[in-house]
């Protein structure tokens, strides 16, 4: 490197440093020179943060509950690539996602200075080591997409969350020995709930106030694909029209 | 007065080489972005222990209201959220430092391999930072749980599980995780003396093996 390619001075170095011609040109002492610099990009720095910080605030999900649910777990970020690698390597192979590969690429790591043992620096100068690390790169960013990708899609095929905050204070059903209300005992209480208070389907207290019984007929034949079947499981019109008409006198406030 | 108790103590304990070491030591001009904009690739490192510091501190204080017991600690981040006067700010600061921790020393580290800095005689500071990587890590998986939100509990549920995957040491790993047979109010408070005392301990020692390493060996030279 030319030294004439810096400048003579650089900006911050006092002028008694520059009689010290010992000193390699463009060096500078660490205090308070470029000490003093660091100080000023530092600053800038928690300034863009704080700044950052104040315009996303961090949102806490729901409380843990430890009962199984329909949650799909996600790790932060920063692991994704590991937990995609898993994903390639299902079943009893899995050992493979979380020990070998893992384990190699460590191993790998902390060898590099060994491994990578010519003299030369420059990262054009070693290119299975610029190769190498390049390729793995690319390999975990591509991976971390996938598997927030993946996540996406998982998400989008959950049932949506049953909204509750509409439901009818009043509770008491209508008509329980009605024989519409056995066949929804024995078909559609599973997702709507035995007490029409819904679970991973929408609640039906109060849906006589919405819809008549022949509108209901309609809206049970045709079902909510991909949630809920055509005919919601119900296989004879005349078993999906004793549950509308049913459902129909269901005019909770 | 300041003056003389200087004096004082450098006469007991000659602490002024150990300052003027650190503080007259030259800055090459190859690493200075004030000479060439693009050694701005060498504030990576320095800019990780800012966030580092930023860590600590903001960690020293939301620990002043975190409860690690699973009753009251998911109700303690929402009152450090909500209530707490800029506690937002500094659960923010902590939240979004935890990332960027990684992404600065994640940028160190390709600039130190791109760079063929880690080659002799500074492979021993390589393997420091390798070290500080894991630990960084360790820190950003035992504190996702703290909050003791769904996100959280799965996540970590997800974790112990793949550790018991591991050949023939698996339900060992799991245990020590999880400090018994389900995820619950032991492996809160396991990840939290895990996340406070046992890792900040790590990180302290390596960083300052990784200080003194680059102090006494120096920058590596341009390429």
């Amino acid at each position: 490197m030319g030294q004439d390619f810096y400048r003579d001075r650089i900006p911050g170095t006092p002028r008694f440093r520059e009689k010290d011609k010992k000193k390699p040109i463009g060096s500078e002492p660490f205090w308070p020179n470029f000490l003093l610099k660091e100080w000023i990009v530092g600053a800038l720095f928690l300034v863009a943060f704080t700044i950052w910080i104040i315009f996303n605030p961090v949102h806490l999900s729901d409380v843990a509950d430890p009962n199984p649910s329909g949650y799909i777990p996600m790790p932060d970020w920063y692991f994704l690539f590991l937990y995609q690698l898993l994903k390639y390597f299902p079943g009893k192979m899995v050992w493979m996602g979380t020990v070998v590969i893992p384990g190699i690429a460590v191993t790998l790591l902390i060898l590099a200075p060994w491994l990578d043992n010519s003299k030369a620096r420059h990262p054009f100068k070693r290119p299975v080591a610029t190769t190498s690390m390049i390729l793995t790169l690319l390999l975990m960013i591509w991976m971390t997409y996938e598997a927030d990708v993946q996540h996406e899609e998982a998400l989008a095929h959950l049932p949506k969350q049953v909204d509750k905050s509409a439901m009818p204070t009043d509770t008491a059903l209508v008509d329980e020995a009605d024989p519409g209300a056995k066949i929804y005992s024995a078909s559609c209480a599973g997702c709507h709930g035995a007490d029409l208070k819904g679970s991973v389907g929408p609640f039906l207290l109060g849906i006589g106030n919405k819809h008549d019984a022949a509108k209901l007929e309609e809206v049970i034949t045709k079902g909510f694909p991909p949630n809920m079947p055509a005919g919601g499981g119900l296989t004879k019109p005349e078993d999906i029209k004793a549950v509308a008409e049913w459902l129909g006198k269901q005019k909770q406030q | 007065m300041l003056k003389k108790t200087y004096d004082w103590i450098d006469e007991r304990l000659n602490i002024t080489p150990i300052w003027r070491d650190f503080a007259d030591h030259d800055v090459p001009a190859h690493v200075n972005p004030a000479n060439k904009m693009s050694a701005f690739v060498y504030c990576f490192g320095g800019l990780t222990f800012l966030i580092i510091v930023t860590q600590i501190l903001s960690g020293m204080f939301l620990a002043m209201y975190y409860v690690p017991d699973i009753v009251n600690a998911y109700r303690s981040v929402q009152y450090i959220t909500d209530e707490v006067l800029l506690g937002n700010i500094v659960r923010g600061m902590h939240f979004w430092g935890a990332s960027l921790v990684i992404i600065m020393m994640f940028l160190h580290m390709l600039r130190v391999f791109f760079t063929g800095a880690y080659k002799a005689p500074r492979e021993l500071n390589w393997v420091v930072g390798v070290l500080i990587f894991f630990v960084v890590m360790g820190f950003g998986f035992t504190g996702y749980l703290l909050p003791w939100d769904q996100k959280a509990y799965w996540a970590t549920a997800v974790g112990a599980q793949i550790a018991e995957t591991v050949p023939v040491l698996g339900p060992y790993i799991k245990t020590l995780l999880v400090g018994g047979d389900i995820l619950g109010a032991l492996t809160l408070t396991r990840f939290f003396a895990i996340h406070v005392f046992f890792l900040p301990a790590a990180l302290l020692g390596l960083l300052g093996l990784h200080f003194i390493m680059i102090r006494k060996q120096g920058i590596a030279g341009p390429l």
